[in-house]
């Protein structure tokens, strides 16, 4: 666990450039999404969660929370869902590149970043038109 | 230009990722093995997530509760749900600040996400449990 906040010497480190001071740029974009993401496939996945058990539990209870997957809503959720995860999921591609030293000039760092972006709306997209074309 | 210098750390060895060499590298290393591990499993959870919508209650039983599809979700939860943990451990980490309230967070943090891979798991094994 780190603790900077406490072995007295934070007060003399250099501070990292803080969100509000840094010029907004698409990598730097990128790992503000790639958190965000994360955050918002755990939340997705308690959402999930309750759905499964309410569908182990039998057909009252999936009544009663049908609503996750089904219907308007439910199909926001899933596709938020799913974009998420494949957003989440190109970006540790995107940084497995990066961890061998590949793509980290800027020309290549920016080309990762829009591949990332592009590649999970892609994924997301194809996803969804071979489940329809599968059910 | 790309960064040919080799990193050789003292405890996770001869490898391609600039890790922290102290405390941080087991959280690194976690987070990096359980990404490789949640490549192919995310594409599968992703498809059969993606299959739910739309489906009744009969047919999304049938959907899930056939083994491959169960088994798949089984092991996604396994392993995202502590990837998820220690991916906001580093975000309570970098924002909560206040010592109680940090430890209050990371504590509650640990807690769900048991709490979700066993609720997801036990859903899943009363949906493809034989009658």
């Amino acid at each position: 666990m780190a603790q900077a906040d406490s072995d007295g010497v934070t007060d003399k480190r250099p501070l990292s450039p803080h969100l509000t001071v840094y010029k907004p740029m698409l990598t730097m974009m990128m790992s503000m999404a790639h958190r965000i993401s994360g955050v918002a496939l755990y939340l997705g996945a308690f959402l999930l969660a309750v759905y499964l058990l309410g569908l182990a539990f039998g057909p009252g209870a999936f009544g009663a929370v049908s609503w996750i997957a089904n219907g308007f809503i439910g199909h926001v959720i899933v596709l938020g869902f799913s974009w998420a995860l494949f957003h989440h999921l190109l970006g540790g591609v995107r940084h497995a590149l990066w961890d061998r030293g590949l793509y980290m000039d800027p020309k290549g760092r920016e080309l990762l970043a829009q591949a990332t972006l592009g590649g999970g709306i892609v994924l997301t997209l194809l996803t969804w038109i071979l489940s329809t074309l599968a059910s | 230009m790309t960064s040919r210098t080799e990193f050789i750390s003292g405890r996770t060895g001869r490898g391609a990722a600039y890790v922290s060499d102290v405390s941080g590298a087991e959280h690194d290393r976690f987070m990096r093995i359980s990404s490789w591990a949640l490549l192919p499993l995310g594409l599968l959870a992703g498809w059969f997530i993606v299959g739910l919508p739309g489906k009744s209650f009969e047919a999304a039983r049938a959907e899930i509760g056939r083994p491959f599809p169960a088994l798949a979700l089984i092991v996604f939860i396994a392993i995202a749900a502590p990837h998820a943990r220690k991916g906001v451990e580093s975000i309570i980490e970098d924002y909560v600040h206040d010592a109680a309230q940090k430890e209050k967070a990371l504590l509650a943090n640990k807690w769900a996400s048991i709490a979700l891979t066993l609720l997801w798991t036990l859903a899943i094994l009363l949906i493809a449990a034989p009658k």
